[in-house]
Parts: C-alpha cells; structure tokens; sequence
C-alpha cells in the first residue's frame, strides 16, 4: 500500500509531539452497574463454571461469563468481541490478568441469551471462538510468552504448547473438578517471562548446548564486558583470538561451566545457542502466589528435559495430563499442586506421577543448593 | 547488511542503523546520524556527550550507564533527551558509534 501520512512531519520530528500522558482513566470504561456499585459489593457466586454474579448492598446484580482467549488475537476477532460487547453489554468488555475475556450484564435473562450466543461460535477449523470457563476449581488460561512467534532467545515456542496442553486439559477449564485451582503457564525460555516460576505447573524452554561464538563480529556487535558479567557461572571470559590474520578481542566460554541460561546471547548477538535438537521443555510444579493456607512457593523442577515436538507436543501434554490426574484424585479440597506435593512428599509425588527422578533434579546452583538436600531421616520408601 | 553512502563516505549499518564497526565512526556519521535522528543544530553539547561516550567505551569496553553519562556530562537525563530525542541508547550511542544496546530493551 503506498504511504498514508497521520500527520507526523518526519522533517520536524518534535512538532506537535504529544508525551507523557499516560494510559486512559480504567473507570472511564466502567460498565454503568460497575460504576454504580464500586466498592459496594456484598458478595459473589460462581453460577456454574465460567459465569458468576456479584451482588452488591443496593440489591444490583452483575453477571459476568468468562471466555477463553488465545492472547494472541487479530483485530478481527477483537472486533467480534466488541460486536457481541455491544449486542449485549452496552458496549463494555474486560480482559482478565490471564487473558481471559469477561462480558459482563445486569440481568439474568440478558446472561442467558449471552452464553447461548458465545457457545454457537467457532472458527472455521472447528475450535471454539470464546469457549466459556476458566472459574473456581479448574484449569483456566495459560500465561504464555512469545515464543517463534516473535522472540529472539526461546527455546521452544509459546503459542503452540499452550494450544496443545489446553486441547487436552479442555474439559478442566469448563468444569471445577479438581481440588483447587491449577494455575499453568509457559515461557519459552529461561528469563521466565510471565508466572513460571510461581505456578501449580511451568512449562519452561530450555537449551542443553553452549552458545556458538561469532569471533569475527564479537568485538563489533558486542560489549565484552557485558557478556562476561551476564553469565551467573562465570563460564565466560575475555580471549583474543586470530581470525584470518587478524588478532581480534572475543571471548572463550568454559563449557564445563555452562549450563545453557543464554544470558550471554541476550546480551551478545555473537553468541546464539538455539538449537532444533538441544532444546526442548523442562517441567516444574508445585509454585502459587496467593497466601491462602500456605505461603507463596516458587515452582520446582520435576521433569528435567522434553524433546520440542511441534507441532502438538505429545509428551509435554501427556506428562501435564498425569500430573493433573494425580493430583485430581490425591490431594485434599482446596489442597493447591505443591501443598499436596508437600504434605505426601515429593518422593511420593514422583510415584503418584509416575515421574522419573533424575539428578538433573538436585539442586547444585550455589549455597542455597544445600537447604534443598534432605538433612532428615524422615522419608518413606 | 545495507550500506549507506553519505558525505562521500560507505557505512555498512544494520537494521536499526547502528554501524557495524566501532573503528569506522568518523565525523561523516555523526551528520549521517543528526540527519536520521531529527537533530536541528549539533552543538557543543552534543559532541561532549558522543565524546564521553567514546573515551568511556575505549576504556571500558561498555556503553556507561544513564547515571554515569549524566554525572561526567552534567546534564540531567531530560537534557540529554532534548539533545537526543530518541534517548541515550538510540540516538546518543549511534551517534557515538557504540554497537547497539542489548538486552530486554
């Protein structure tokens, strides 16, 4: 398409340049009920998976159904959600902070016709366009990353696992059959982008092979000293090295030192590490962030390495499913993945599982390695 | 990666317009530069910031930090913005000849 000015004068960049005015007021978007009743709400239920109503001290009544949302969306489909926003709320919608998308309406007639109409749409591949759930005891939507969509370091992609692993736990986000929520997210490599490192089940990019060196352009892409202080083993060093029969400033990595974080190349482009057979996915559960009960806890390493499968991931999926199933039929009612883990003990989660313990698995990152290791003879065969 | 000829001069610039070489810098970039950035007039204050940011990145091997470039300068981070509308990264740095800022930027 030829160029269509917005009015911007490239010759005078700073010409009526407006700055610094920050995001839109949230409660300009406040749907009329909302903005009624804000603060004043008395209290909730979940009316079956996906829908819930908030009653507030005047007697109002706000519906809210829950639909699953692929982040990753076009401007068509977003203007789908605003024609069916403006078919039935006004013209209101919000997002979750798990991407999920919330139609809300005042009344339970204008619900129900609501749910009827978001039940019937689907892509023309067959998928649901806004399949509702997502609500109390179940799976709701993933937080994801990147991935090959867009990224420069992943080690495996984001959009395709998360489509994969929600294809099979499906049935967990319209229904709450598990004993609390299970929160899963994904980042496609070890910067852990998003919530990883604090849910009930991380899928996580990993790479199993050092960064190759560009000595040619190292010294010109790259500030040296930046490369050597982002590796947390000090693997990386500053070398000179004859490139032709030229002397150039580079630098040497200590293989037996790395463990494959691709800080470096974050920092350096001379030192990509991606590769289609060394990386794959590693596994954690057992994190959450709320302090119901039990304190926050970060997630913990509990498969070590699976291969990339694109375009569905088989493995990844059918280990996610077991773990869901043996926690589903262990744990206690408001028993969270790692509270179930920890009160049967994890040698007991890797059985119920039927995971392998590898020892990949024990922990050797510095001091704090120690406190990981079982100084007890409390365990059970 | 693309070449650009300005001033009777051949620069090999990537993607963002960054050089490709540290040692190819000479006073021919710093116009191409002022050119790409929108820059009005280069003034003294402009040629002692990209002069701090080299005699920094000879020593150190790094860009310095916001902080440090502002301490030798001593001109706050709003004055190097109005120098610089893109910033100290993509306008100071390029200007200066440094390899582009890396990182989560």
């Amino acid at each position: 398409m030829a160029f269509i000015s917005s009015g911007y004068n490239p010759d005078k960049p700073m010409e009526n340049r407006i700055t610094d005015i920050g995001p839109q007021k949230y409660d300009k978007f406040y749907p009329p009920v909302i903005a009624k009743n804000k603060g004043k709400w008395l209290y909730h239920e979940i009316i079956k998976p996906g829908v819930l109503v908030h009653v507030a001290e005047s007697g109002d009544e706000v519906y809210t159904v829950r639909c699953g949302g692929a982040r990753l969306m076009t401007v068509t489909h977003i203007r789908e959600i605003c024609e069916i926003a403006d078919k039935y709320c006004g013209g209101y919608v919000r997002w979750t902070t798990r991407n999920n998308v919330e139609f809300m309406v005042d009344d339970k007639a204008k619900c129900d016709a609501l749910i009827k109409d978001l039940e019937g749409r689907k892509f023309d591949g067959g998928s649901f366009k806004l399949p509702i759930g997502g609500t109390g005891a179940g799976v709701t939507n993933i937080i994801h990353t990147q991935g090959w969509i867009h990224c420069h370091t992943p080690a495996t992609d984001a959009s395709g696992p998360v489509k994969a692993t929600l294809d099979e736990l499906f049935s967990d986000f319209q229904n709450h059959r598990l004993p609390a929520q299970l929160r899963v997210s994904l980042a496609c490599c070890l910067n852990m982008c998003g919530a990883v490192h604090c849910s009930d089940i991380a899928i996580l990019g990993y790479h199993r092979k050092p960064p190759l060196l560009d000595h040619e352009y190292l010294d010109k892409m790259c500030e040296i000293p930046l490369a050597i202080a982002a590796c947390p083993t000090a693997a990386v060093k500053p070398s000179k090295v004859t490139v032709g029969d030229k002397e150039v400033k580079s630098v040497a990595v200590n293989e037996d030192r790395c463990m494959f974080c691709g800080n470096c190349y974050t920092m350096c482009p001379s030192m990509p590490l991606a590769d289609q057979e060394g990386d794959g996915i590693v596994l954690m559960v057992g994190g959450k962030v709320s302090n119901r009960i039990s304190m926050p806890k970060f997630s913990k390493v509990v498969v070590a390495f699976i291969p990339n499968e694109p375009p569905r991931w088989g493995t990844t999926t059918a280990t996610i499913k077991r773990i869901v199933e043996a926690y589903a039929a262990g744990a206690n009612k408001y028993e969270r993945l790692g509270d179930w883990a920890e009160r049967i003990g994890w040698e007991r989660f890797f059985d119920k599982c039927e995971l392998e313990f590898t020892h990949h698995l024990i922990d050797d990152f510095r001091d704090p390695a120690y406190y990981t290791w079982r100084q007890s003879t409390q365990f059970k065969f | 990666m693309p070449t650009i000829e300005f001033g009777g001069k051949s620069f090999t610039v990537d993607e963002d317009g960054f050089i490709d070489d540290y040692t190819n810098w000479s006073e021919e970039w710093v116009q191409f530069v002022k050119k790409e950035e929108g820059i009005d007039e280069l003034n003294d204050e402009h040629k002692k910031v990209v002069s701090v940011l080299r005699e920094y990145y000879e020593k150190n091997g790094i860009a310095p930090m916001v902080r440090v470039l502002s301490k030798v300068t001593g001109f706050k981070l709003k004055h190097i913005y109005e120098l610089f509308p893109s910033g100290p990264g993509k306008g100071a740095c390029k200007m200066a000849g440094l390899p582009k800022p890396t990182g989560c930027v």
